[in-house]
């Protein structure tokens, strides 16, 4: 076992194993074989998420009426933008992915500048209630925005605010506040406070310190809990479409289209959502675990 | 770390403030407005005259009242004709079963002739704010509150196994960082950012009538013209769609979850498990699993509370109107559109019913885990 090198390549394997011990030798295969089942798991679960992107891009890039042919080849042929174009040009549709953006960059913005402060709360002080504190943000974390939509939908109407697009990004941003702040803590506590005391020992504020030391550190990892924000809002439809009427964000445009539209529609309409998530996630995916993985702690 | 007196509080204060107003507030609301509502009541005056004092007591729509005297009266129109109105005198039952006596305008009632009818049907009156259990009866006595809760319900008792041993599978994979690792931990992130209405358009192409599978089976010659998954009375394939749509989506978070629980593993532990001849099944049954608890255990209320929200992937699957689960049925009660009721007190119901399913469960979750930690103490 212990003789074993971490990653033994194929002809290092079949060359040295004819002076090992058969015991060895059977570890060596065992491994061999493990490896070869770890692959092969990867590969597969890799094939069952990637097959149906594929399969919604292949319609994507169809022309309509081969959307609607039947049987469908998975390969379009002749590959083109028709689908797409005809759903981006249906009613709407521009219209509400500004206002998506719109909505996703003030959750974006909102978020940031509440959970900031929390977050550096959390990572940097010990104050009495701290873990209350961390203990309510999480559990409000797990709470279904259904339960939150339609209250607050009649307090808008109240208020006269329903249908504006800022007040659906205020419930976005009370949905990824929690989880904001506990990343947003997560990635101040990954620099060192020493670095902070030792550029207020060089004549630094406080304040100083903070903006021009800890900041340019932690900016990325506060920026990918921005992303995580945008992301949420992009993709959130059950508020939207409570809390909107013609002021509707991307999701609930489509949601409101679906028993009107034709397959055209409703493929291009899916692989047109999907794409952002594909790039946001690419982005923050070295913060994934910093994200997600919060929940659990 | 610091310890500052006040900074601190003063930092945390934004979020506290904002949660309060956006989780607290609402989240009271709800069960509010799903008991109390407003209602309108008849209230009688002393004298044939809306300035007239008010009889005491409240009598309910459609209460059928006995005209015992009436008033013809003149009353101005805009255009500057009069026209005749009547005041009746009544008597009737109120909500709390007294018999009231008074006079009421025409306007309140509904009479088949003002000049000779002797009894008349109450249909308006003033608003008044009360508790009600009205709205959870018509939640409850609706033909689709049954079919919700069951199909929401077996959606998550589908999902849920299949999702966490796929999840834990995906999570023994990485750690065991085979080459090209950092590819596939994007792939299997992936469903992390997409939509449930992306999710359920997808899997919308792969089951509809002219969708995916039906081309797969025909081009290999197994059907000769395309099954109809979708469609009422075949609730068995439209479940089935929403499961796979599901576990395709959710399962990447519990794969975090899960991983992040497994760093946190010692890998002693599971060396030790090597040395003393534990096979990979044992290893992962008795070392990993009872050390992942804590993570499977969030991740389990997790998954079971946003089950719940589980919405657009229903209507993009089935439309829902074949098939409907728990927040389906809240949007439409709630929804102002056609298709929808416009009433937020029975949406509002349904989020609270939601709520308190959330809340039965995670105390579940959490009592069932203690005492199986008690129950393994010496």
């Amino acid at each position: 076992m212990t003789v074993i090198p971490q990653q033994p390549t194929t002809t290092a394997e079949t060359s040295g194993q004819r002076h090992l011990p058969p015991e060895q030798r059977q570890a060596i295969r065992v491994r061999v074989i493990r490896r070869m089942g770890v692959y092969a798991l990867a590969i597969l679960i890799s094939l069952w998420i990637m097959i149906p992107i594929v399969l919604i891009a292949s319609m994507a890039f169809s022309t309509p009426s081969a959307v609607r042919s039947f049987p469908k080849e998975i390969i379009p042929d002749p590959v083109s933008t028709d689908t797409l174009e005809f759903f981006l040009n249906a009613e709407g549709i521009l219209r509400s992915t500004v206002n998506s953006i719109i909505v996703a960059l003030t959750t974006f913005v909102l978020s940031t500048i509440v959970a900031t402060p929390a977050g550096y709360a959390i990572s940097r002080f010990v104050f009495r209630g701290r873990d209350a504190v961390r203990l309510g943000i999480l559990s409000v974390r797990a709470f279904p925005i259904v339960i939150l939509a339609v209250p607050l939908a009649v307090t808008f109407i109240n208020l006269g605010i329903y249908d504006s697009v800022y007040s659906l990004a205020l419930l976005h941003t009370a949905l990824v506040l929690p989880t904001s702040v506990l990343v947003i803590a997560s990635v101040f506590a990954s620099v060192p406070y020493e670095l902070e005391e030792a550029a207020q020992v060089f004549g630094c504020t406080p304040v100083r310190a903070f903006f021009s030391v800890v900041m340019p550190l932690t900016l990325p990892g506060i920026a990918a809990a921005g992303v995580f924000a945008f992301v949420t809002s992009w993709n959130e439809v059950f508020a939207a479409v409570l809390l909107t009427l013609t002021n509707r964000t991307l999701p609930a445009q489509i949601l409101f289209s679906l028993d009107k539209s034709g397959d055209p529609f409703k493929f291009a309409g899916g692989f047109f959502m999907l794409v952002p998530s594909l790039i946001f996630i690419f982005f923050i995916r070295r913060y994934l675990f910093n994200m997600w993985g919060q929940i659990s702690k | 770390m610091k310890s500052q007196k006040w900074l601190p509080y003063l930092l945390i204060l934004p979020t506290t403030l904002y949660l309060i107003a956006f989780f607290a507030y609402p989240m009271i609301s709800a069960l509010q407005l799903a008991v109390r509502g407003e209602t309108r009541f008849l209230t009688l005056r002393e004298e044939p005259d809306d300035a007239a004092e008010r009889v005491p007591g409240q009598i309910a729509l459609q209460t059928v009242v006995e005209v015992l005297d009436r008033e013809r009266g003149e009353e101005e129109l805009p255009t500057g004709r009069t026209r005749p109105v009547y005041w009746f005198y009544v008597t009737g039952e109120t909500v709390d079963g007294e018999s009231v006596t008074g006079w009421v305008h025409q306007r309140s009632v509904f009479i088949e002739s003002r000049t000779e009818s002797t009894s008349a049907r109450v249909t308006g009156g003033e608003p008044v704010t009360r508790w009600t259990t009205e709205y959870i009866e018509r939640m409850v006595n609706d033909s689709r509150f049954v079919p919700a809760i069951r199909n929401t319900f077996l959606m998550i008792i589908l999902i849920l196994p299949i999702q966490f041993v796929l999840a834990i599978i995906m999570a023994l994979v990485l750690q065991a960082q085979p080459r090209g690792s950092s590819l596939f931990l994007y792939i299997f992130a992936i469903p992390l950012g997409v939509s449930d209405l992306a999710a359920g358009l997808v899997w919308y192409s792969i089951f509809t009538q002219r969708g995916f599978i039906n081309s797969f089976l025909t081009e290999l010659g197994v059907i000769d013209s395309p099954f109809i998954f979708i469609s009422a009375g075949r609730e068995g394939w439209i479940l089935t769609a929403i499961v796979l749509a599901e576990i395709w989506r959710a399962t990447s978070i519990v794969m975090v979850i899960v991983v992040s629980g497994l760093q946190a593993v010692p890998r002693d532990y599971i060396e030790a498990g090597e040395v003393f001849g534990a096979n990979l099944w044992q290893r992962i049954w008795h070392v990993i699993l009872p050390l992942l608890r804590p993570s499977l255990q969030v991740a389990l209320i997790l998954r079971t509370i946003l089950a719940f929200q589980v919405f657009a992937v229903v209507l993009a699957i089935s439309g829902g109107d074949v098939f409907t689960v728990l927040a389906n049925e809240t949007f439409r009660w709630y929804d102002r559109g056609d298709g929808g009721y416009n009433n937020p007190n029975v949406a509002a119901a349904y989020a609270g019913l939601i709520m308190l399913i959330s809340l039965g469960i995670s105390f579940f979750y959490l009592r069932a885990v203690r005492t199986q930690e008690e129950a393994a103490k010496p």
